[in-house]
Order: structure tokens, then sequence, then C-alpha cells
């Protein structure tokens, strides 16, 4: 095993690989050698602390050995014989060689100029690919699960999703796992990728839930493309890793489209969470609505910054950002940035944001009613993330989701 | 609504004239230690002023902008201006002795009317310097001293130098630093213990002089239990190269006291409009800036309360048009730094004819600011495809005892309202003109009357030709 995030290193990883793949490797790599790593003056960058953050001394295997296993619900046979495709990544280039190389790196380029995208987009190692074939709809939710192992280690897994005009499915991803509980020393990084296509009148149900170990460094980009009539629903669930940054973005390209955003965190202990959202209507008649949740308790970091863009001329733009945050310790960090960037003018387009704790009204009344402080803290947290909640489909996730979180606000 | 049909007439801009007024002195061109060494011979400075300036100045050439600013960068011509020209001797307090020409271009502007009519004191700065600087007698009885900016500090050394640059250092930023190095003229208010001065002090300024840095300096004391409205015009010829304005505005609103400042900044779309306003607000002190920015190529001015006092409350109340050429880059910034405080920023912006406008906030409480509320909400009209809206709030909370909340809405004129309207019997362009008075009546309301007529008029003004 070498360590460090070099060129020969990509060149393992790629030996074997398509020429194209390796290419977009290499390209990825050479991005990633001429950014510098984010500092505190980058304003995104400016409330995290990553000093103990260190590339030269994470373990990264020069081949696809990659700490992370990736677990794939297996295909029913009836969805496989309408062709859907539903496999690792490796099994993917193999088999479907054509297909992949017709979306993989169409989205998350590797020219990128952020510096964890790059080394991502030169350095994943593991991954999964989905495709569903036009007007086939998957009732059964597909689920991949990458299980973090190892120290001071690099796990970085690709996964892509194609669903074709008028098709259906619903996908479950989970990260969890991670070094052993109290190791110290390097941190590992998670470096992730999610590209998603939606077609025309596709519809894609997207769940991801991330529940890493601490010393994990966990950097997410997950991008859909919704071209006309298509809609995605994103459920995305932040809990682990000593910290993250999530980028989830959507780009509007069809008329019609849909998308809906919704996220939830708790962040407690010394956890660090950064989520960048992007509502990009590059297209007219596009509706977008995002919803982030948190609770952050202890000396939890919590930074959103959503930026709404709509293009010139695309008109009967309908986009809607809320970003809501729940303070329940006098150490916290909250920053919540939310923008809009807007040139075009037949549009209705809002955001709000807010940071506040619980309500001493309700606690009150709760209490008054026979619950204990603790209890009726629990009972308004809990209902303060339902909206989010409530928009899982899958009600096993859901009951995770739900288990997860009150295990993450008893005291 | 359609496509703009009609450009947008220059000649609306009815502030556009110059006169030839023959200038006494004037410095150099580009930003020098010796233009400042003249600046401070001319004005009989003490040496501490001038080694303020000359280090402010180094400030500026070497700061850097901030990173989240867009543009500004090579934009501006700094060696070609004229960062001191005054075509006046000095002050005068009585309106007769203010040279004939000088008062020939206020009447045109309707200054001076004004004065008998509404107004406690009138002060009327030309280029560098204040010409005509005077305050109702009764006010003046009471203690409350009303004077330009450089008599201020020659009348009452004390007060001045304790706290001159307090609240913006040069440091903070690059043309705070200039204006530090460069500053002449402006307002030197002070409000002794509990005088309530209930009529608005104003002041008119005016640049006239082509290619031409105006920096006026602003110092606005109000002690415990006091209140004062101080009210700001401006505006400028129409030349075809630029010129910049860059004051700095610091106020001290005391224990209990209430301060009140607005602005209705009118530049020419020649005048880049780059300004530094904050007040320190101290115990269950008020603030309120009432800041209407219509006029100006390129605006960069966040109006700031920093609340240092327990139980203080800061509001900021903005109003942006960007018509054609324009870029409103307005807002404002709360920060807390002491328990159960409250702010509130309203802001409602228009974007026209190719403009744009940008909100920037920032709302900061520092963890000793417990129990503090803040609340903000923006509003953005674009009336055409070609124009442009921004929001770019950030808030930045330390710790769990505060509550901070923040709305923002982009919308267009929508074809409902337009249609009720219209169908009953009024004519497209004066029901936009309704839709658009209506939506920022929340602002205006809080105007004195005279210049709410006048901000009503400027925009119905831009709205002209915005209806195809």
């Amino acid at each position: 095993m070498t360590t460090g995030f070099t060129q020969q290193t990509v060149e393992a990883i790629a030996s074997g690989e398509p020429a194209w793949l390796k290419s977009q490797r290499l390209a990825a790599w050479q991005t990633f050698e001429k950014l510098p790593l984010p500092s505190r003056r980058d304003v995104e960058w400016q409330r995290f602390d990553i000093r103990a953050l260190n590339l030269d001394k994470v373990a990264l295997a020069p081949n696809r050995q990659s700490p992370i296993t990736e677990k794939l619900t297996a295909l029913p046979v009836d969805l496989a014989k309408k062709g859907i495709i539903f496999c690792d990544m490796a099994t993917a280039l193999a088999k479907h060689g054509d297909l992949v190389k017709q979306y993989l790196g169409k989205s998350i380029a590797p020219d990128e100029p952020q510096k964890f995208f790059a080394l991502h987009s030169a350095f994943w190692n593991t991954g999964a690919f989905l495709y569903v074939p036009r007007n086939v709809k998957a009732a059964l939710p597909l689920e991949i699960t990458y299980e973090f192992s190892g120290q001071s280690a690099a796990g970085s897994p690709r996964t892509l999703i194609v669903v074709e005009p008028g098709a259906e499915a619903t996908l479950v991803q989970k990260f969890v796992g991670g070094p052993p509980v109290g190791s110290n020393g390097t941190p590992s990084v998670h470096a992730s990728g999610t590209e998603v296509f939606v077609k025309e009148g596709g519809h894609l149900h997207y769940i991801s839930m991330q529940n890493f170990a601490p010393n994990v460094f966990d950097f997410t980009l997950k991008r859909a493309h919704v071209d006309r009539d298509a809609e995605i629903d994103w459920v995305i669930g932040m809990f682990g890793s000593s910290f993250m940054r999530y980028d989830i973005q959507c780009a509007m390209e069809g008329q019609g489209g849909t998308s809906f955003m919704y996220g939830v965190g708790v962040g407690s202990g010394k956890q660090q969470f950064g989520q960048f959202t992007r509502q990009h209507h590059k297209t007219g008649n596009t509706i977008s609505d995002l919803m982030f949740k948190n609770v952050y308790r202890d000396s939890a970091v919590g930074n959103y910054a959503g930026v709404i863009k709509v293009e010139k001329n695309a008109n009967g733009t309908n986009a809607y950002q809320a970003n809501r945050n729940l303070v329940l310790s006098d150490k916290v960090k909250c920053d919540t940035r939310p923008i809009l960037e807007i040139e075009s003018n037949q549009l209705r387009c809002t955001h709000g944001a807010t940071v506040g704790r619980l309500d001493e009204n309700q606690l009150f009344y709760l209490r008054s009613r026979g619950l204990t402080l603790e209890q009726s803290r629990q009972v308004l947290i809990e209902a303060f993330l339902e909206p989010v909640l409530a928009r899982i489909q899958v009600e096993s996730v859901r009951k995770e989701f739900g288990s997860l979180i009150h295990s993450k606000v008893v005291r | 609504m359609s496509a703009t049909t009609e450009p947008f007439v220059h000649g609306a801009y009815k502030e556009g004239f110059h006169d030839d007024l023959k200038t006494l002195r004037t410095s150099r061109k580009g930003a020098s230690h010796e233009v400042i060494d003249y600046m401070c011979d001319v004005k009989g400075e003490p040496d501490w002023m001038r080694q303020f300036r000359h280090r402010s100045l180094d400030i500026f050439l070497t700061k850097e902008l901030p990173p989240w600013l867009p543009g500004l960068r090579d934009e501006i011509a700094y060696d070609d201006i004229t960062y001191y020209a005054s075509p006046v001797e000095k002050s005068a307090n009585r309106w007769e002795d203010v040279p004939e020409e000088i008062r020939r271009t206020y009447d045109k502007l309707g200054i001076a009317k004004e004065e008998q009519k509404m107004l406690g004191g009138l002060g009327a700065q030309i280029d560098s310097e204040m010409a005509y600087h005077n305050i109702q007698e009764s006010l003046s009885k009471k203690g409350v001293v009303f004077l330009s900016c450089d008599e201020g500090l020659k009348q009452y050394p004390d007060i001045f130098k304790e706290h001159f640059a307090k609240s913006i250092p040069p440091e903070d930023n690059k043309f705070a630093a200039l204006n530090s190095a460069f500053w002449s003229g402006g307002s030197f208010v002070y409000i002794p213990k509990g005088v309530k001065c209930d009529v608005p002090l104003s002041v008119y300024f005016r640049i006239n002089a082509e290619q031409f840095g105006q920096f006026e300096r602003t110092l606005i004391i109000c002690e415990d239990d006091s209140f004062c409205h101080y009210v700001e015009g401006c505006s400028a010829p129409i030349y075809t190269t630029n010129s910049l304005h860059s004051a700095v505005v610091e106020i001290f609103v005391k224990e209990r006291a209430r301060c009140r400042y607005t602005t209705i900044q009118n530049w020419s779309t020649d005048v880049y409009n780059l300004v530094t306003k904050r007040a320190f607000v101290y115990k269950k002190g008020v603030m309120e800036w009432v800041d209407g920015n219509l006029g100006s190529g390129r605006t960069v001015k966040y109006p700031s309360c920093y609340m240092v006092g327990e139980g203080a409350h800061g509001e900021i109340l903005s109003l942006a048009s960007a018509d054609k050429n324009m870029w409103q880059d307005a807002g404002g910034k709360l920060v807390f730094y002491a328990p159960n405080c409250t702010g509130r920023i309203n802001s409602k912006s228009i974007s026209g004819h190719g403009g744009r406008s940008s909100y920037r906030g920032l709302v900061q409480v520092s963890p000793e600011a417990t129990n503090c509320r803040v609340q903000v909400n923006c509003d953005a009209l674009i009336l055409d495809e070609q124009s442009r809206s921004d929001t770019y709030p950030v808030m930045e909370i330390d710790g769990d005892l505060a509550t901070v909340e923040h709305e923002a809405s982009v919308s267009n004129v929508s074809d409902e309202q337009l249609f009720y309207l219209m169908s009953r019997g009024i004519r497209k362009e004066d029901a936009v003109s309704m839709i658009v008075n209506g939506f920022i009546e929340p602002i205006v309301k809080e105007l004195p009357m005279e210049f709410a007529v006048e901000i009503n008029r400027l925009i119905n003004l831009q709205m002209e030709g915005s209806v195809g």
C-alpha cells in the first residue's frame, strides 16, 4: 500500500480501465495538483477547522482495493428482465462500458475548480451504477450501502444514476462505517460523487444517509440534471463524521422539471457540518423547492450556504429555499448564507433562513402536561425535523432516520 | 411584462446640469502624500490629523478590496481624480454670504427653500468644502452643535478627537482608508444630554467638478437621552468621465438616545458611491438608518449598527432602485455584542431597464450577546428581462441564545395585478407605477413628507418607458 495522492497512484488505479476513463482521471489529477488546500481566507471555509486533515498521511490503495465495500440489494429477476442495470462500477465498466462512457464524468467534470471534487474524480476507487430504461418503473426501492473500514484511509465511491424517459426508480444510498471508535491519528478521507441524470418525464426518488464514525473527513458532491417534465426528490440525512462538506446541486435543464430537495442534519460534539446547495434554473417553467433543517448541540459548527441561480430568460421559474437551524448550546457556531442570483423577471423566488432555539412556551406547555424537561426537548426537536422525515417514502428507511435522530438527540 | 421599448432618458435626471464655478483652490490629481500636506496646510490642521491622514493613505495604497466584493478592481482610475477642490473660501452661516454663483446652483436644486419650511439646520457642501452651515437659534441655545466637520475639529477638538475614527478606523476597509486620508467637509453634530432635536438637520452634497473625489466625513454624537434626525441628499452633474464619492459616517448613540439618519442618494450615474456608515449603539439606544439609493452608477454601501450596550435596537430600512447603467449594491449590517438587543432590516429593491440591485447583509451575533432577536426581510421587484437582482445575506451566530430570521423574495409585477387595475380603466403605465409605489410604501412612509414626495417623483421618472 502506497501513501499519497500521486500521479503514480492515479495510473495504478486506472490500469485495466478504458483509456477514456484514464484520461479523465489524469485531467482531474492535474486540477487537483493545481489547486491549493482551502484556507480560512476562503469565504466558504472560514468557519471550519480542517487542520487535522493531512492528505500526505492518508493511505491510498494503488488498485481497486478500496477501504470501502459496497453492498447492493439484489436486483429482482423481473426488474433485470426489464433491462434495469444495478451493479458495482467495475462490473458496469466491464459489461456496459459504452453506456457508462456516455454519462460518467459528464456532470462531475475533471476540471471543476474545487480541490476535493478533483480528488474524487482522480482517485475514486469504488462505485455503483443504476440504469433504468425507458418507461420502466422499479416498484421496489434499490439500496446501496458503502461500508467504510480502516484507519487513516481514503475511500472514494462514485455513483452514476441514469433514469431514461418515462422511467421511475427509488434509490437509497447509505454511507456508514469508518475508523474504529476511539481511534485517533490522521483522519480518514471520504470523497464521494453522485451523478444523476433524470431524462424527459423520468422520476427519481433519492435518499441518502451518512452516518460515519468520528475521525472521518467527508467531502461529498451530488449533482442532478433534470430534463423536461422530469422530477427528482431528494432526502439527504447528515449525521456522522467529524467534518463534512456536502454539495447538493440540481441543474434544471428542461421545461416542466421539478426538484424537491430536503435535508436533515444533527451535529453534536465537535462535529463540523458544511452544507452547500445550488438550485440552478437554466430553463424556465421549472420548480425547485429546498428545505434543510438542522439541529446543533454541544460545540458543533454548522454552515449552510445555498444559491438559487436563475439564468436570463428562465421565465416561469418557481424557486424556494429554506434553511432552519435549531441551536441547543451556547458553544454552537451556526451560519447561514441563503443567496439569490436572479437574471429573469417572470418568476417567483423566495427564501428564508432562521437560527433559533427551543421555544420556552412550548417547553413549558409540555412540562405542564407531565413530561420531563428532557422529554419535552426531545419531543420538540423531533417535531422540528419531522417535516423532512415525512418526505421519506420508504418506511424502513424513515424509521432508521428516526431512530438515528433519536439516539443523537437523547443526552 | 414585455421588454423595455424606450431607453431611459437621461434628460429626466434634472440635477444633471453643471455650473462653471471658479475653483479657488485645487490640489494636484492623484492620491499622494503631497496632496495631503497641501490639504493640511490649507485647512491649518493639527499635527495628529496630518499624521492620521498620512497613515491612512499608506493603508489605502496597500489594502486589498474584500474578496466578496465583485468588480471595482481596475475600474477606478485613482490617478486621474482630483482629491481636493474648493470653489468657496469659507463656510457661511447666512445664506446671503454664500457666493452668488453657488447660491444659484443650490437655488436650481431648490435647497434653500426647504430650510425655512421644515429644517432645524441646513448645510450645503459643494465639492470639497461646506459652502453653508446654519442652525436655528432655538437649537443652538440648547447646546446643539451643527457644524462642518472641519469646523468641529477646530471648535470642539476634545469631543472630536474622542470619537473620530473610533467606530470606523482607516484599517476597516480600502474606501474608509481613502476617506480618512482625504476627508473634507461633512457634518459634525453634537446633541447634548437630554436634548430632543425634533426638527431634522439636513445637509446637501453636491459634486460640481469633473473627475473629482468627494470625501465628506460626518460625525454625530447623541448624548444620553437625546434625539436627532439627520437628513442628507446629494446630486452631481452628468459628465462623460467618472467621479468618486467615498464618505465615512460615524454615529455614537449613547444610553437611551435615539438617532435617525436618512439618506436620499441621487448621484448621477457617473459617480461611484462607496460609503462606510456605522453607528455604535449603547445601552437602550435606538439607531435607525433610512437609506434610499436612487442614483449613482455603482453604489457600495451597507449602513451598520453595532449593538454595544444592553437592550440596544438597530433598524435599517433600505430602498434601492437600479435603473439603466446602475448597480445598487446596498443592504445593511447588524452586529450584536451585548445581551437583549434587537434589530431589524427591511430592504426593498427595484431593478429596471437593465439595472442590477444586490442586497448584501450581515447579521453577526457574538457569544455574549444573549437573548437577541433579529429579523431581516428583503423584497425585490424585477421589471424587465434585462435587469437582475441578487440577495447575499450572511448570518453568523455563535451561541444558542439568539433568534435570527431572514426572509427574501424576488418577483415581477404580476399580470393579475396589472390586469385588475387596467380593467378598472387605469393606463398600464400608471398601473405599474401604482404597484411599485405600493411596494416601496413601507419605507417611504418613514420619510419626512418633502422627501417622500421627492422619492416618489424619482421612482416615477425611472419608471417612465418601462412598460412596452
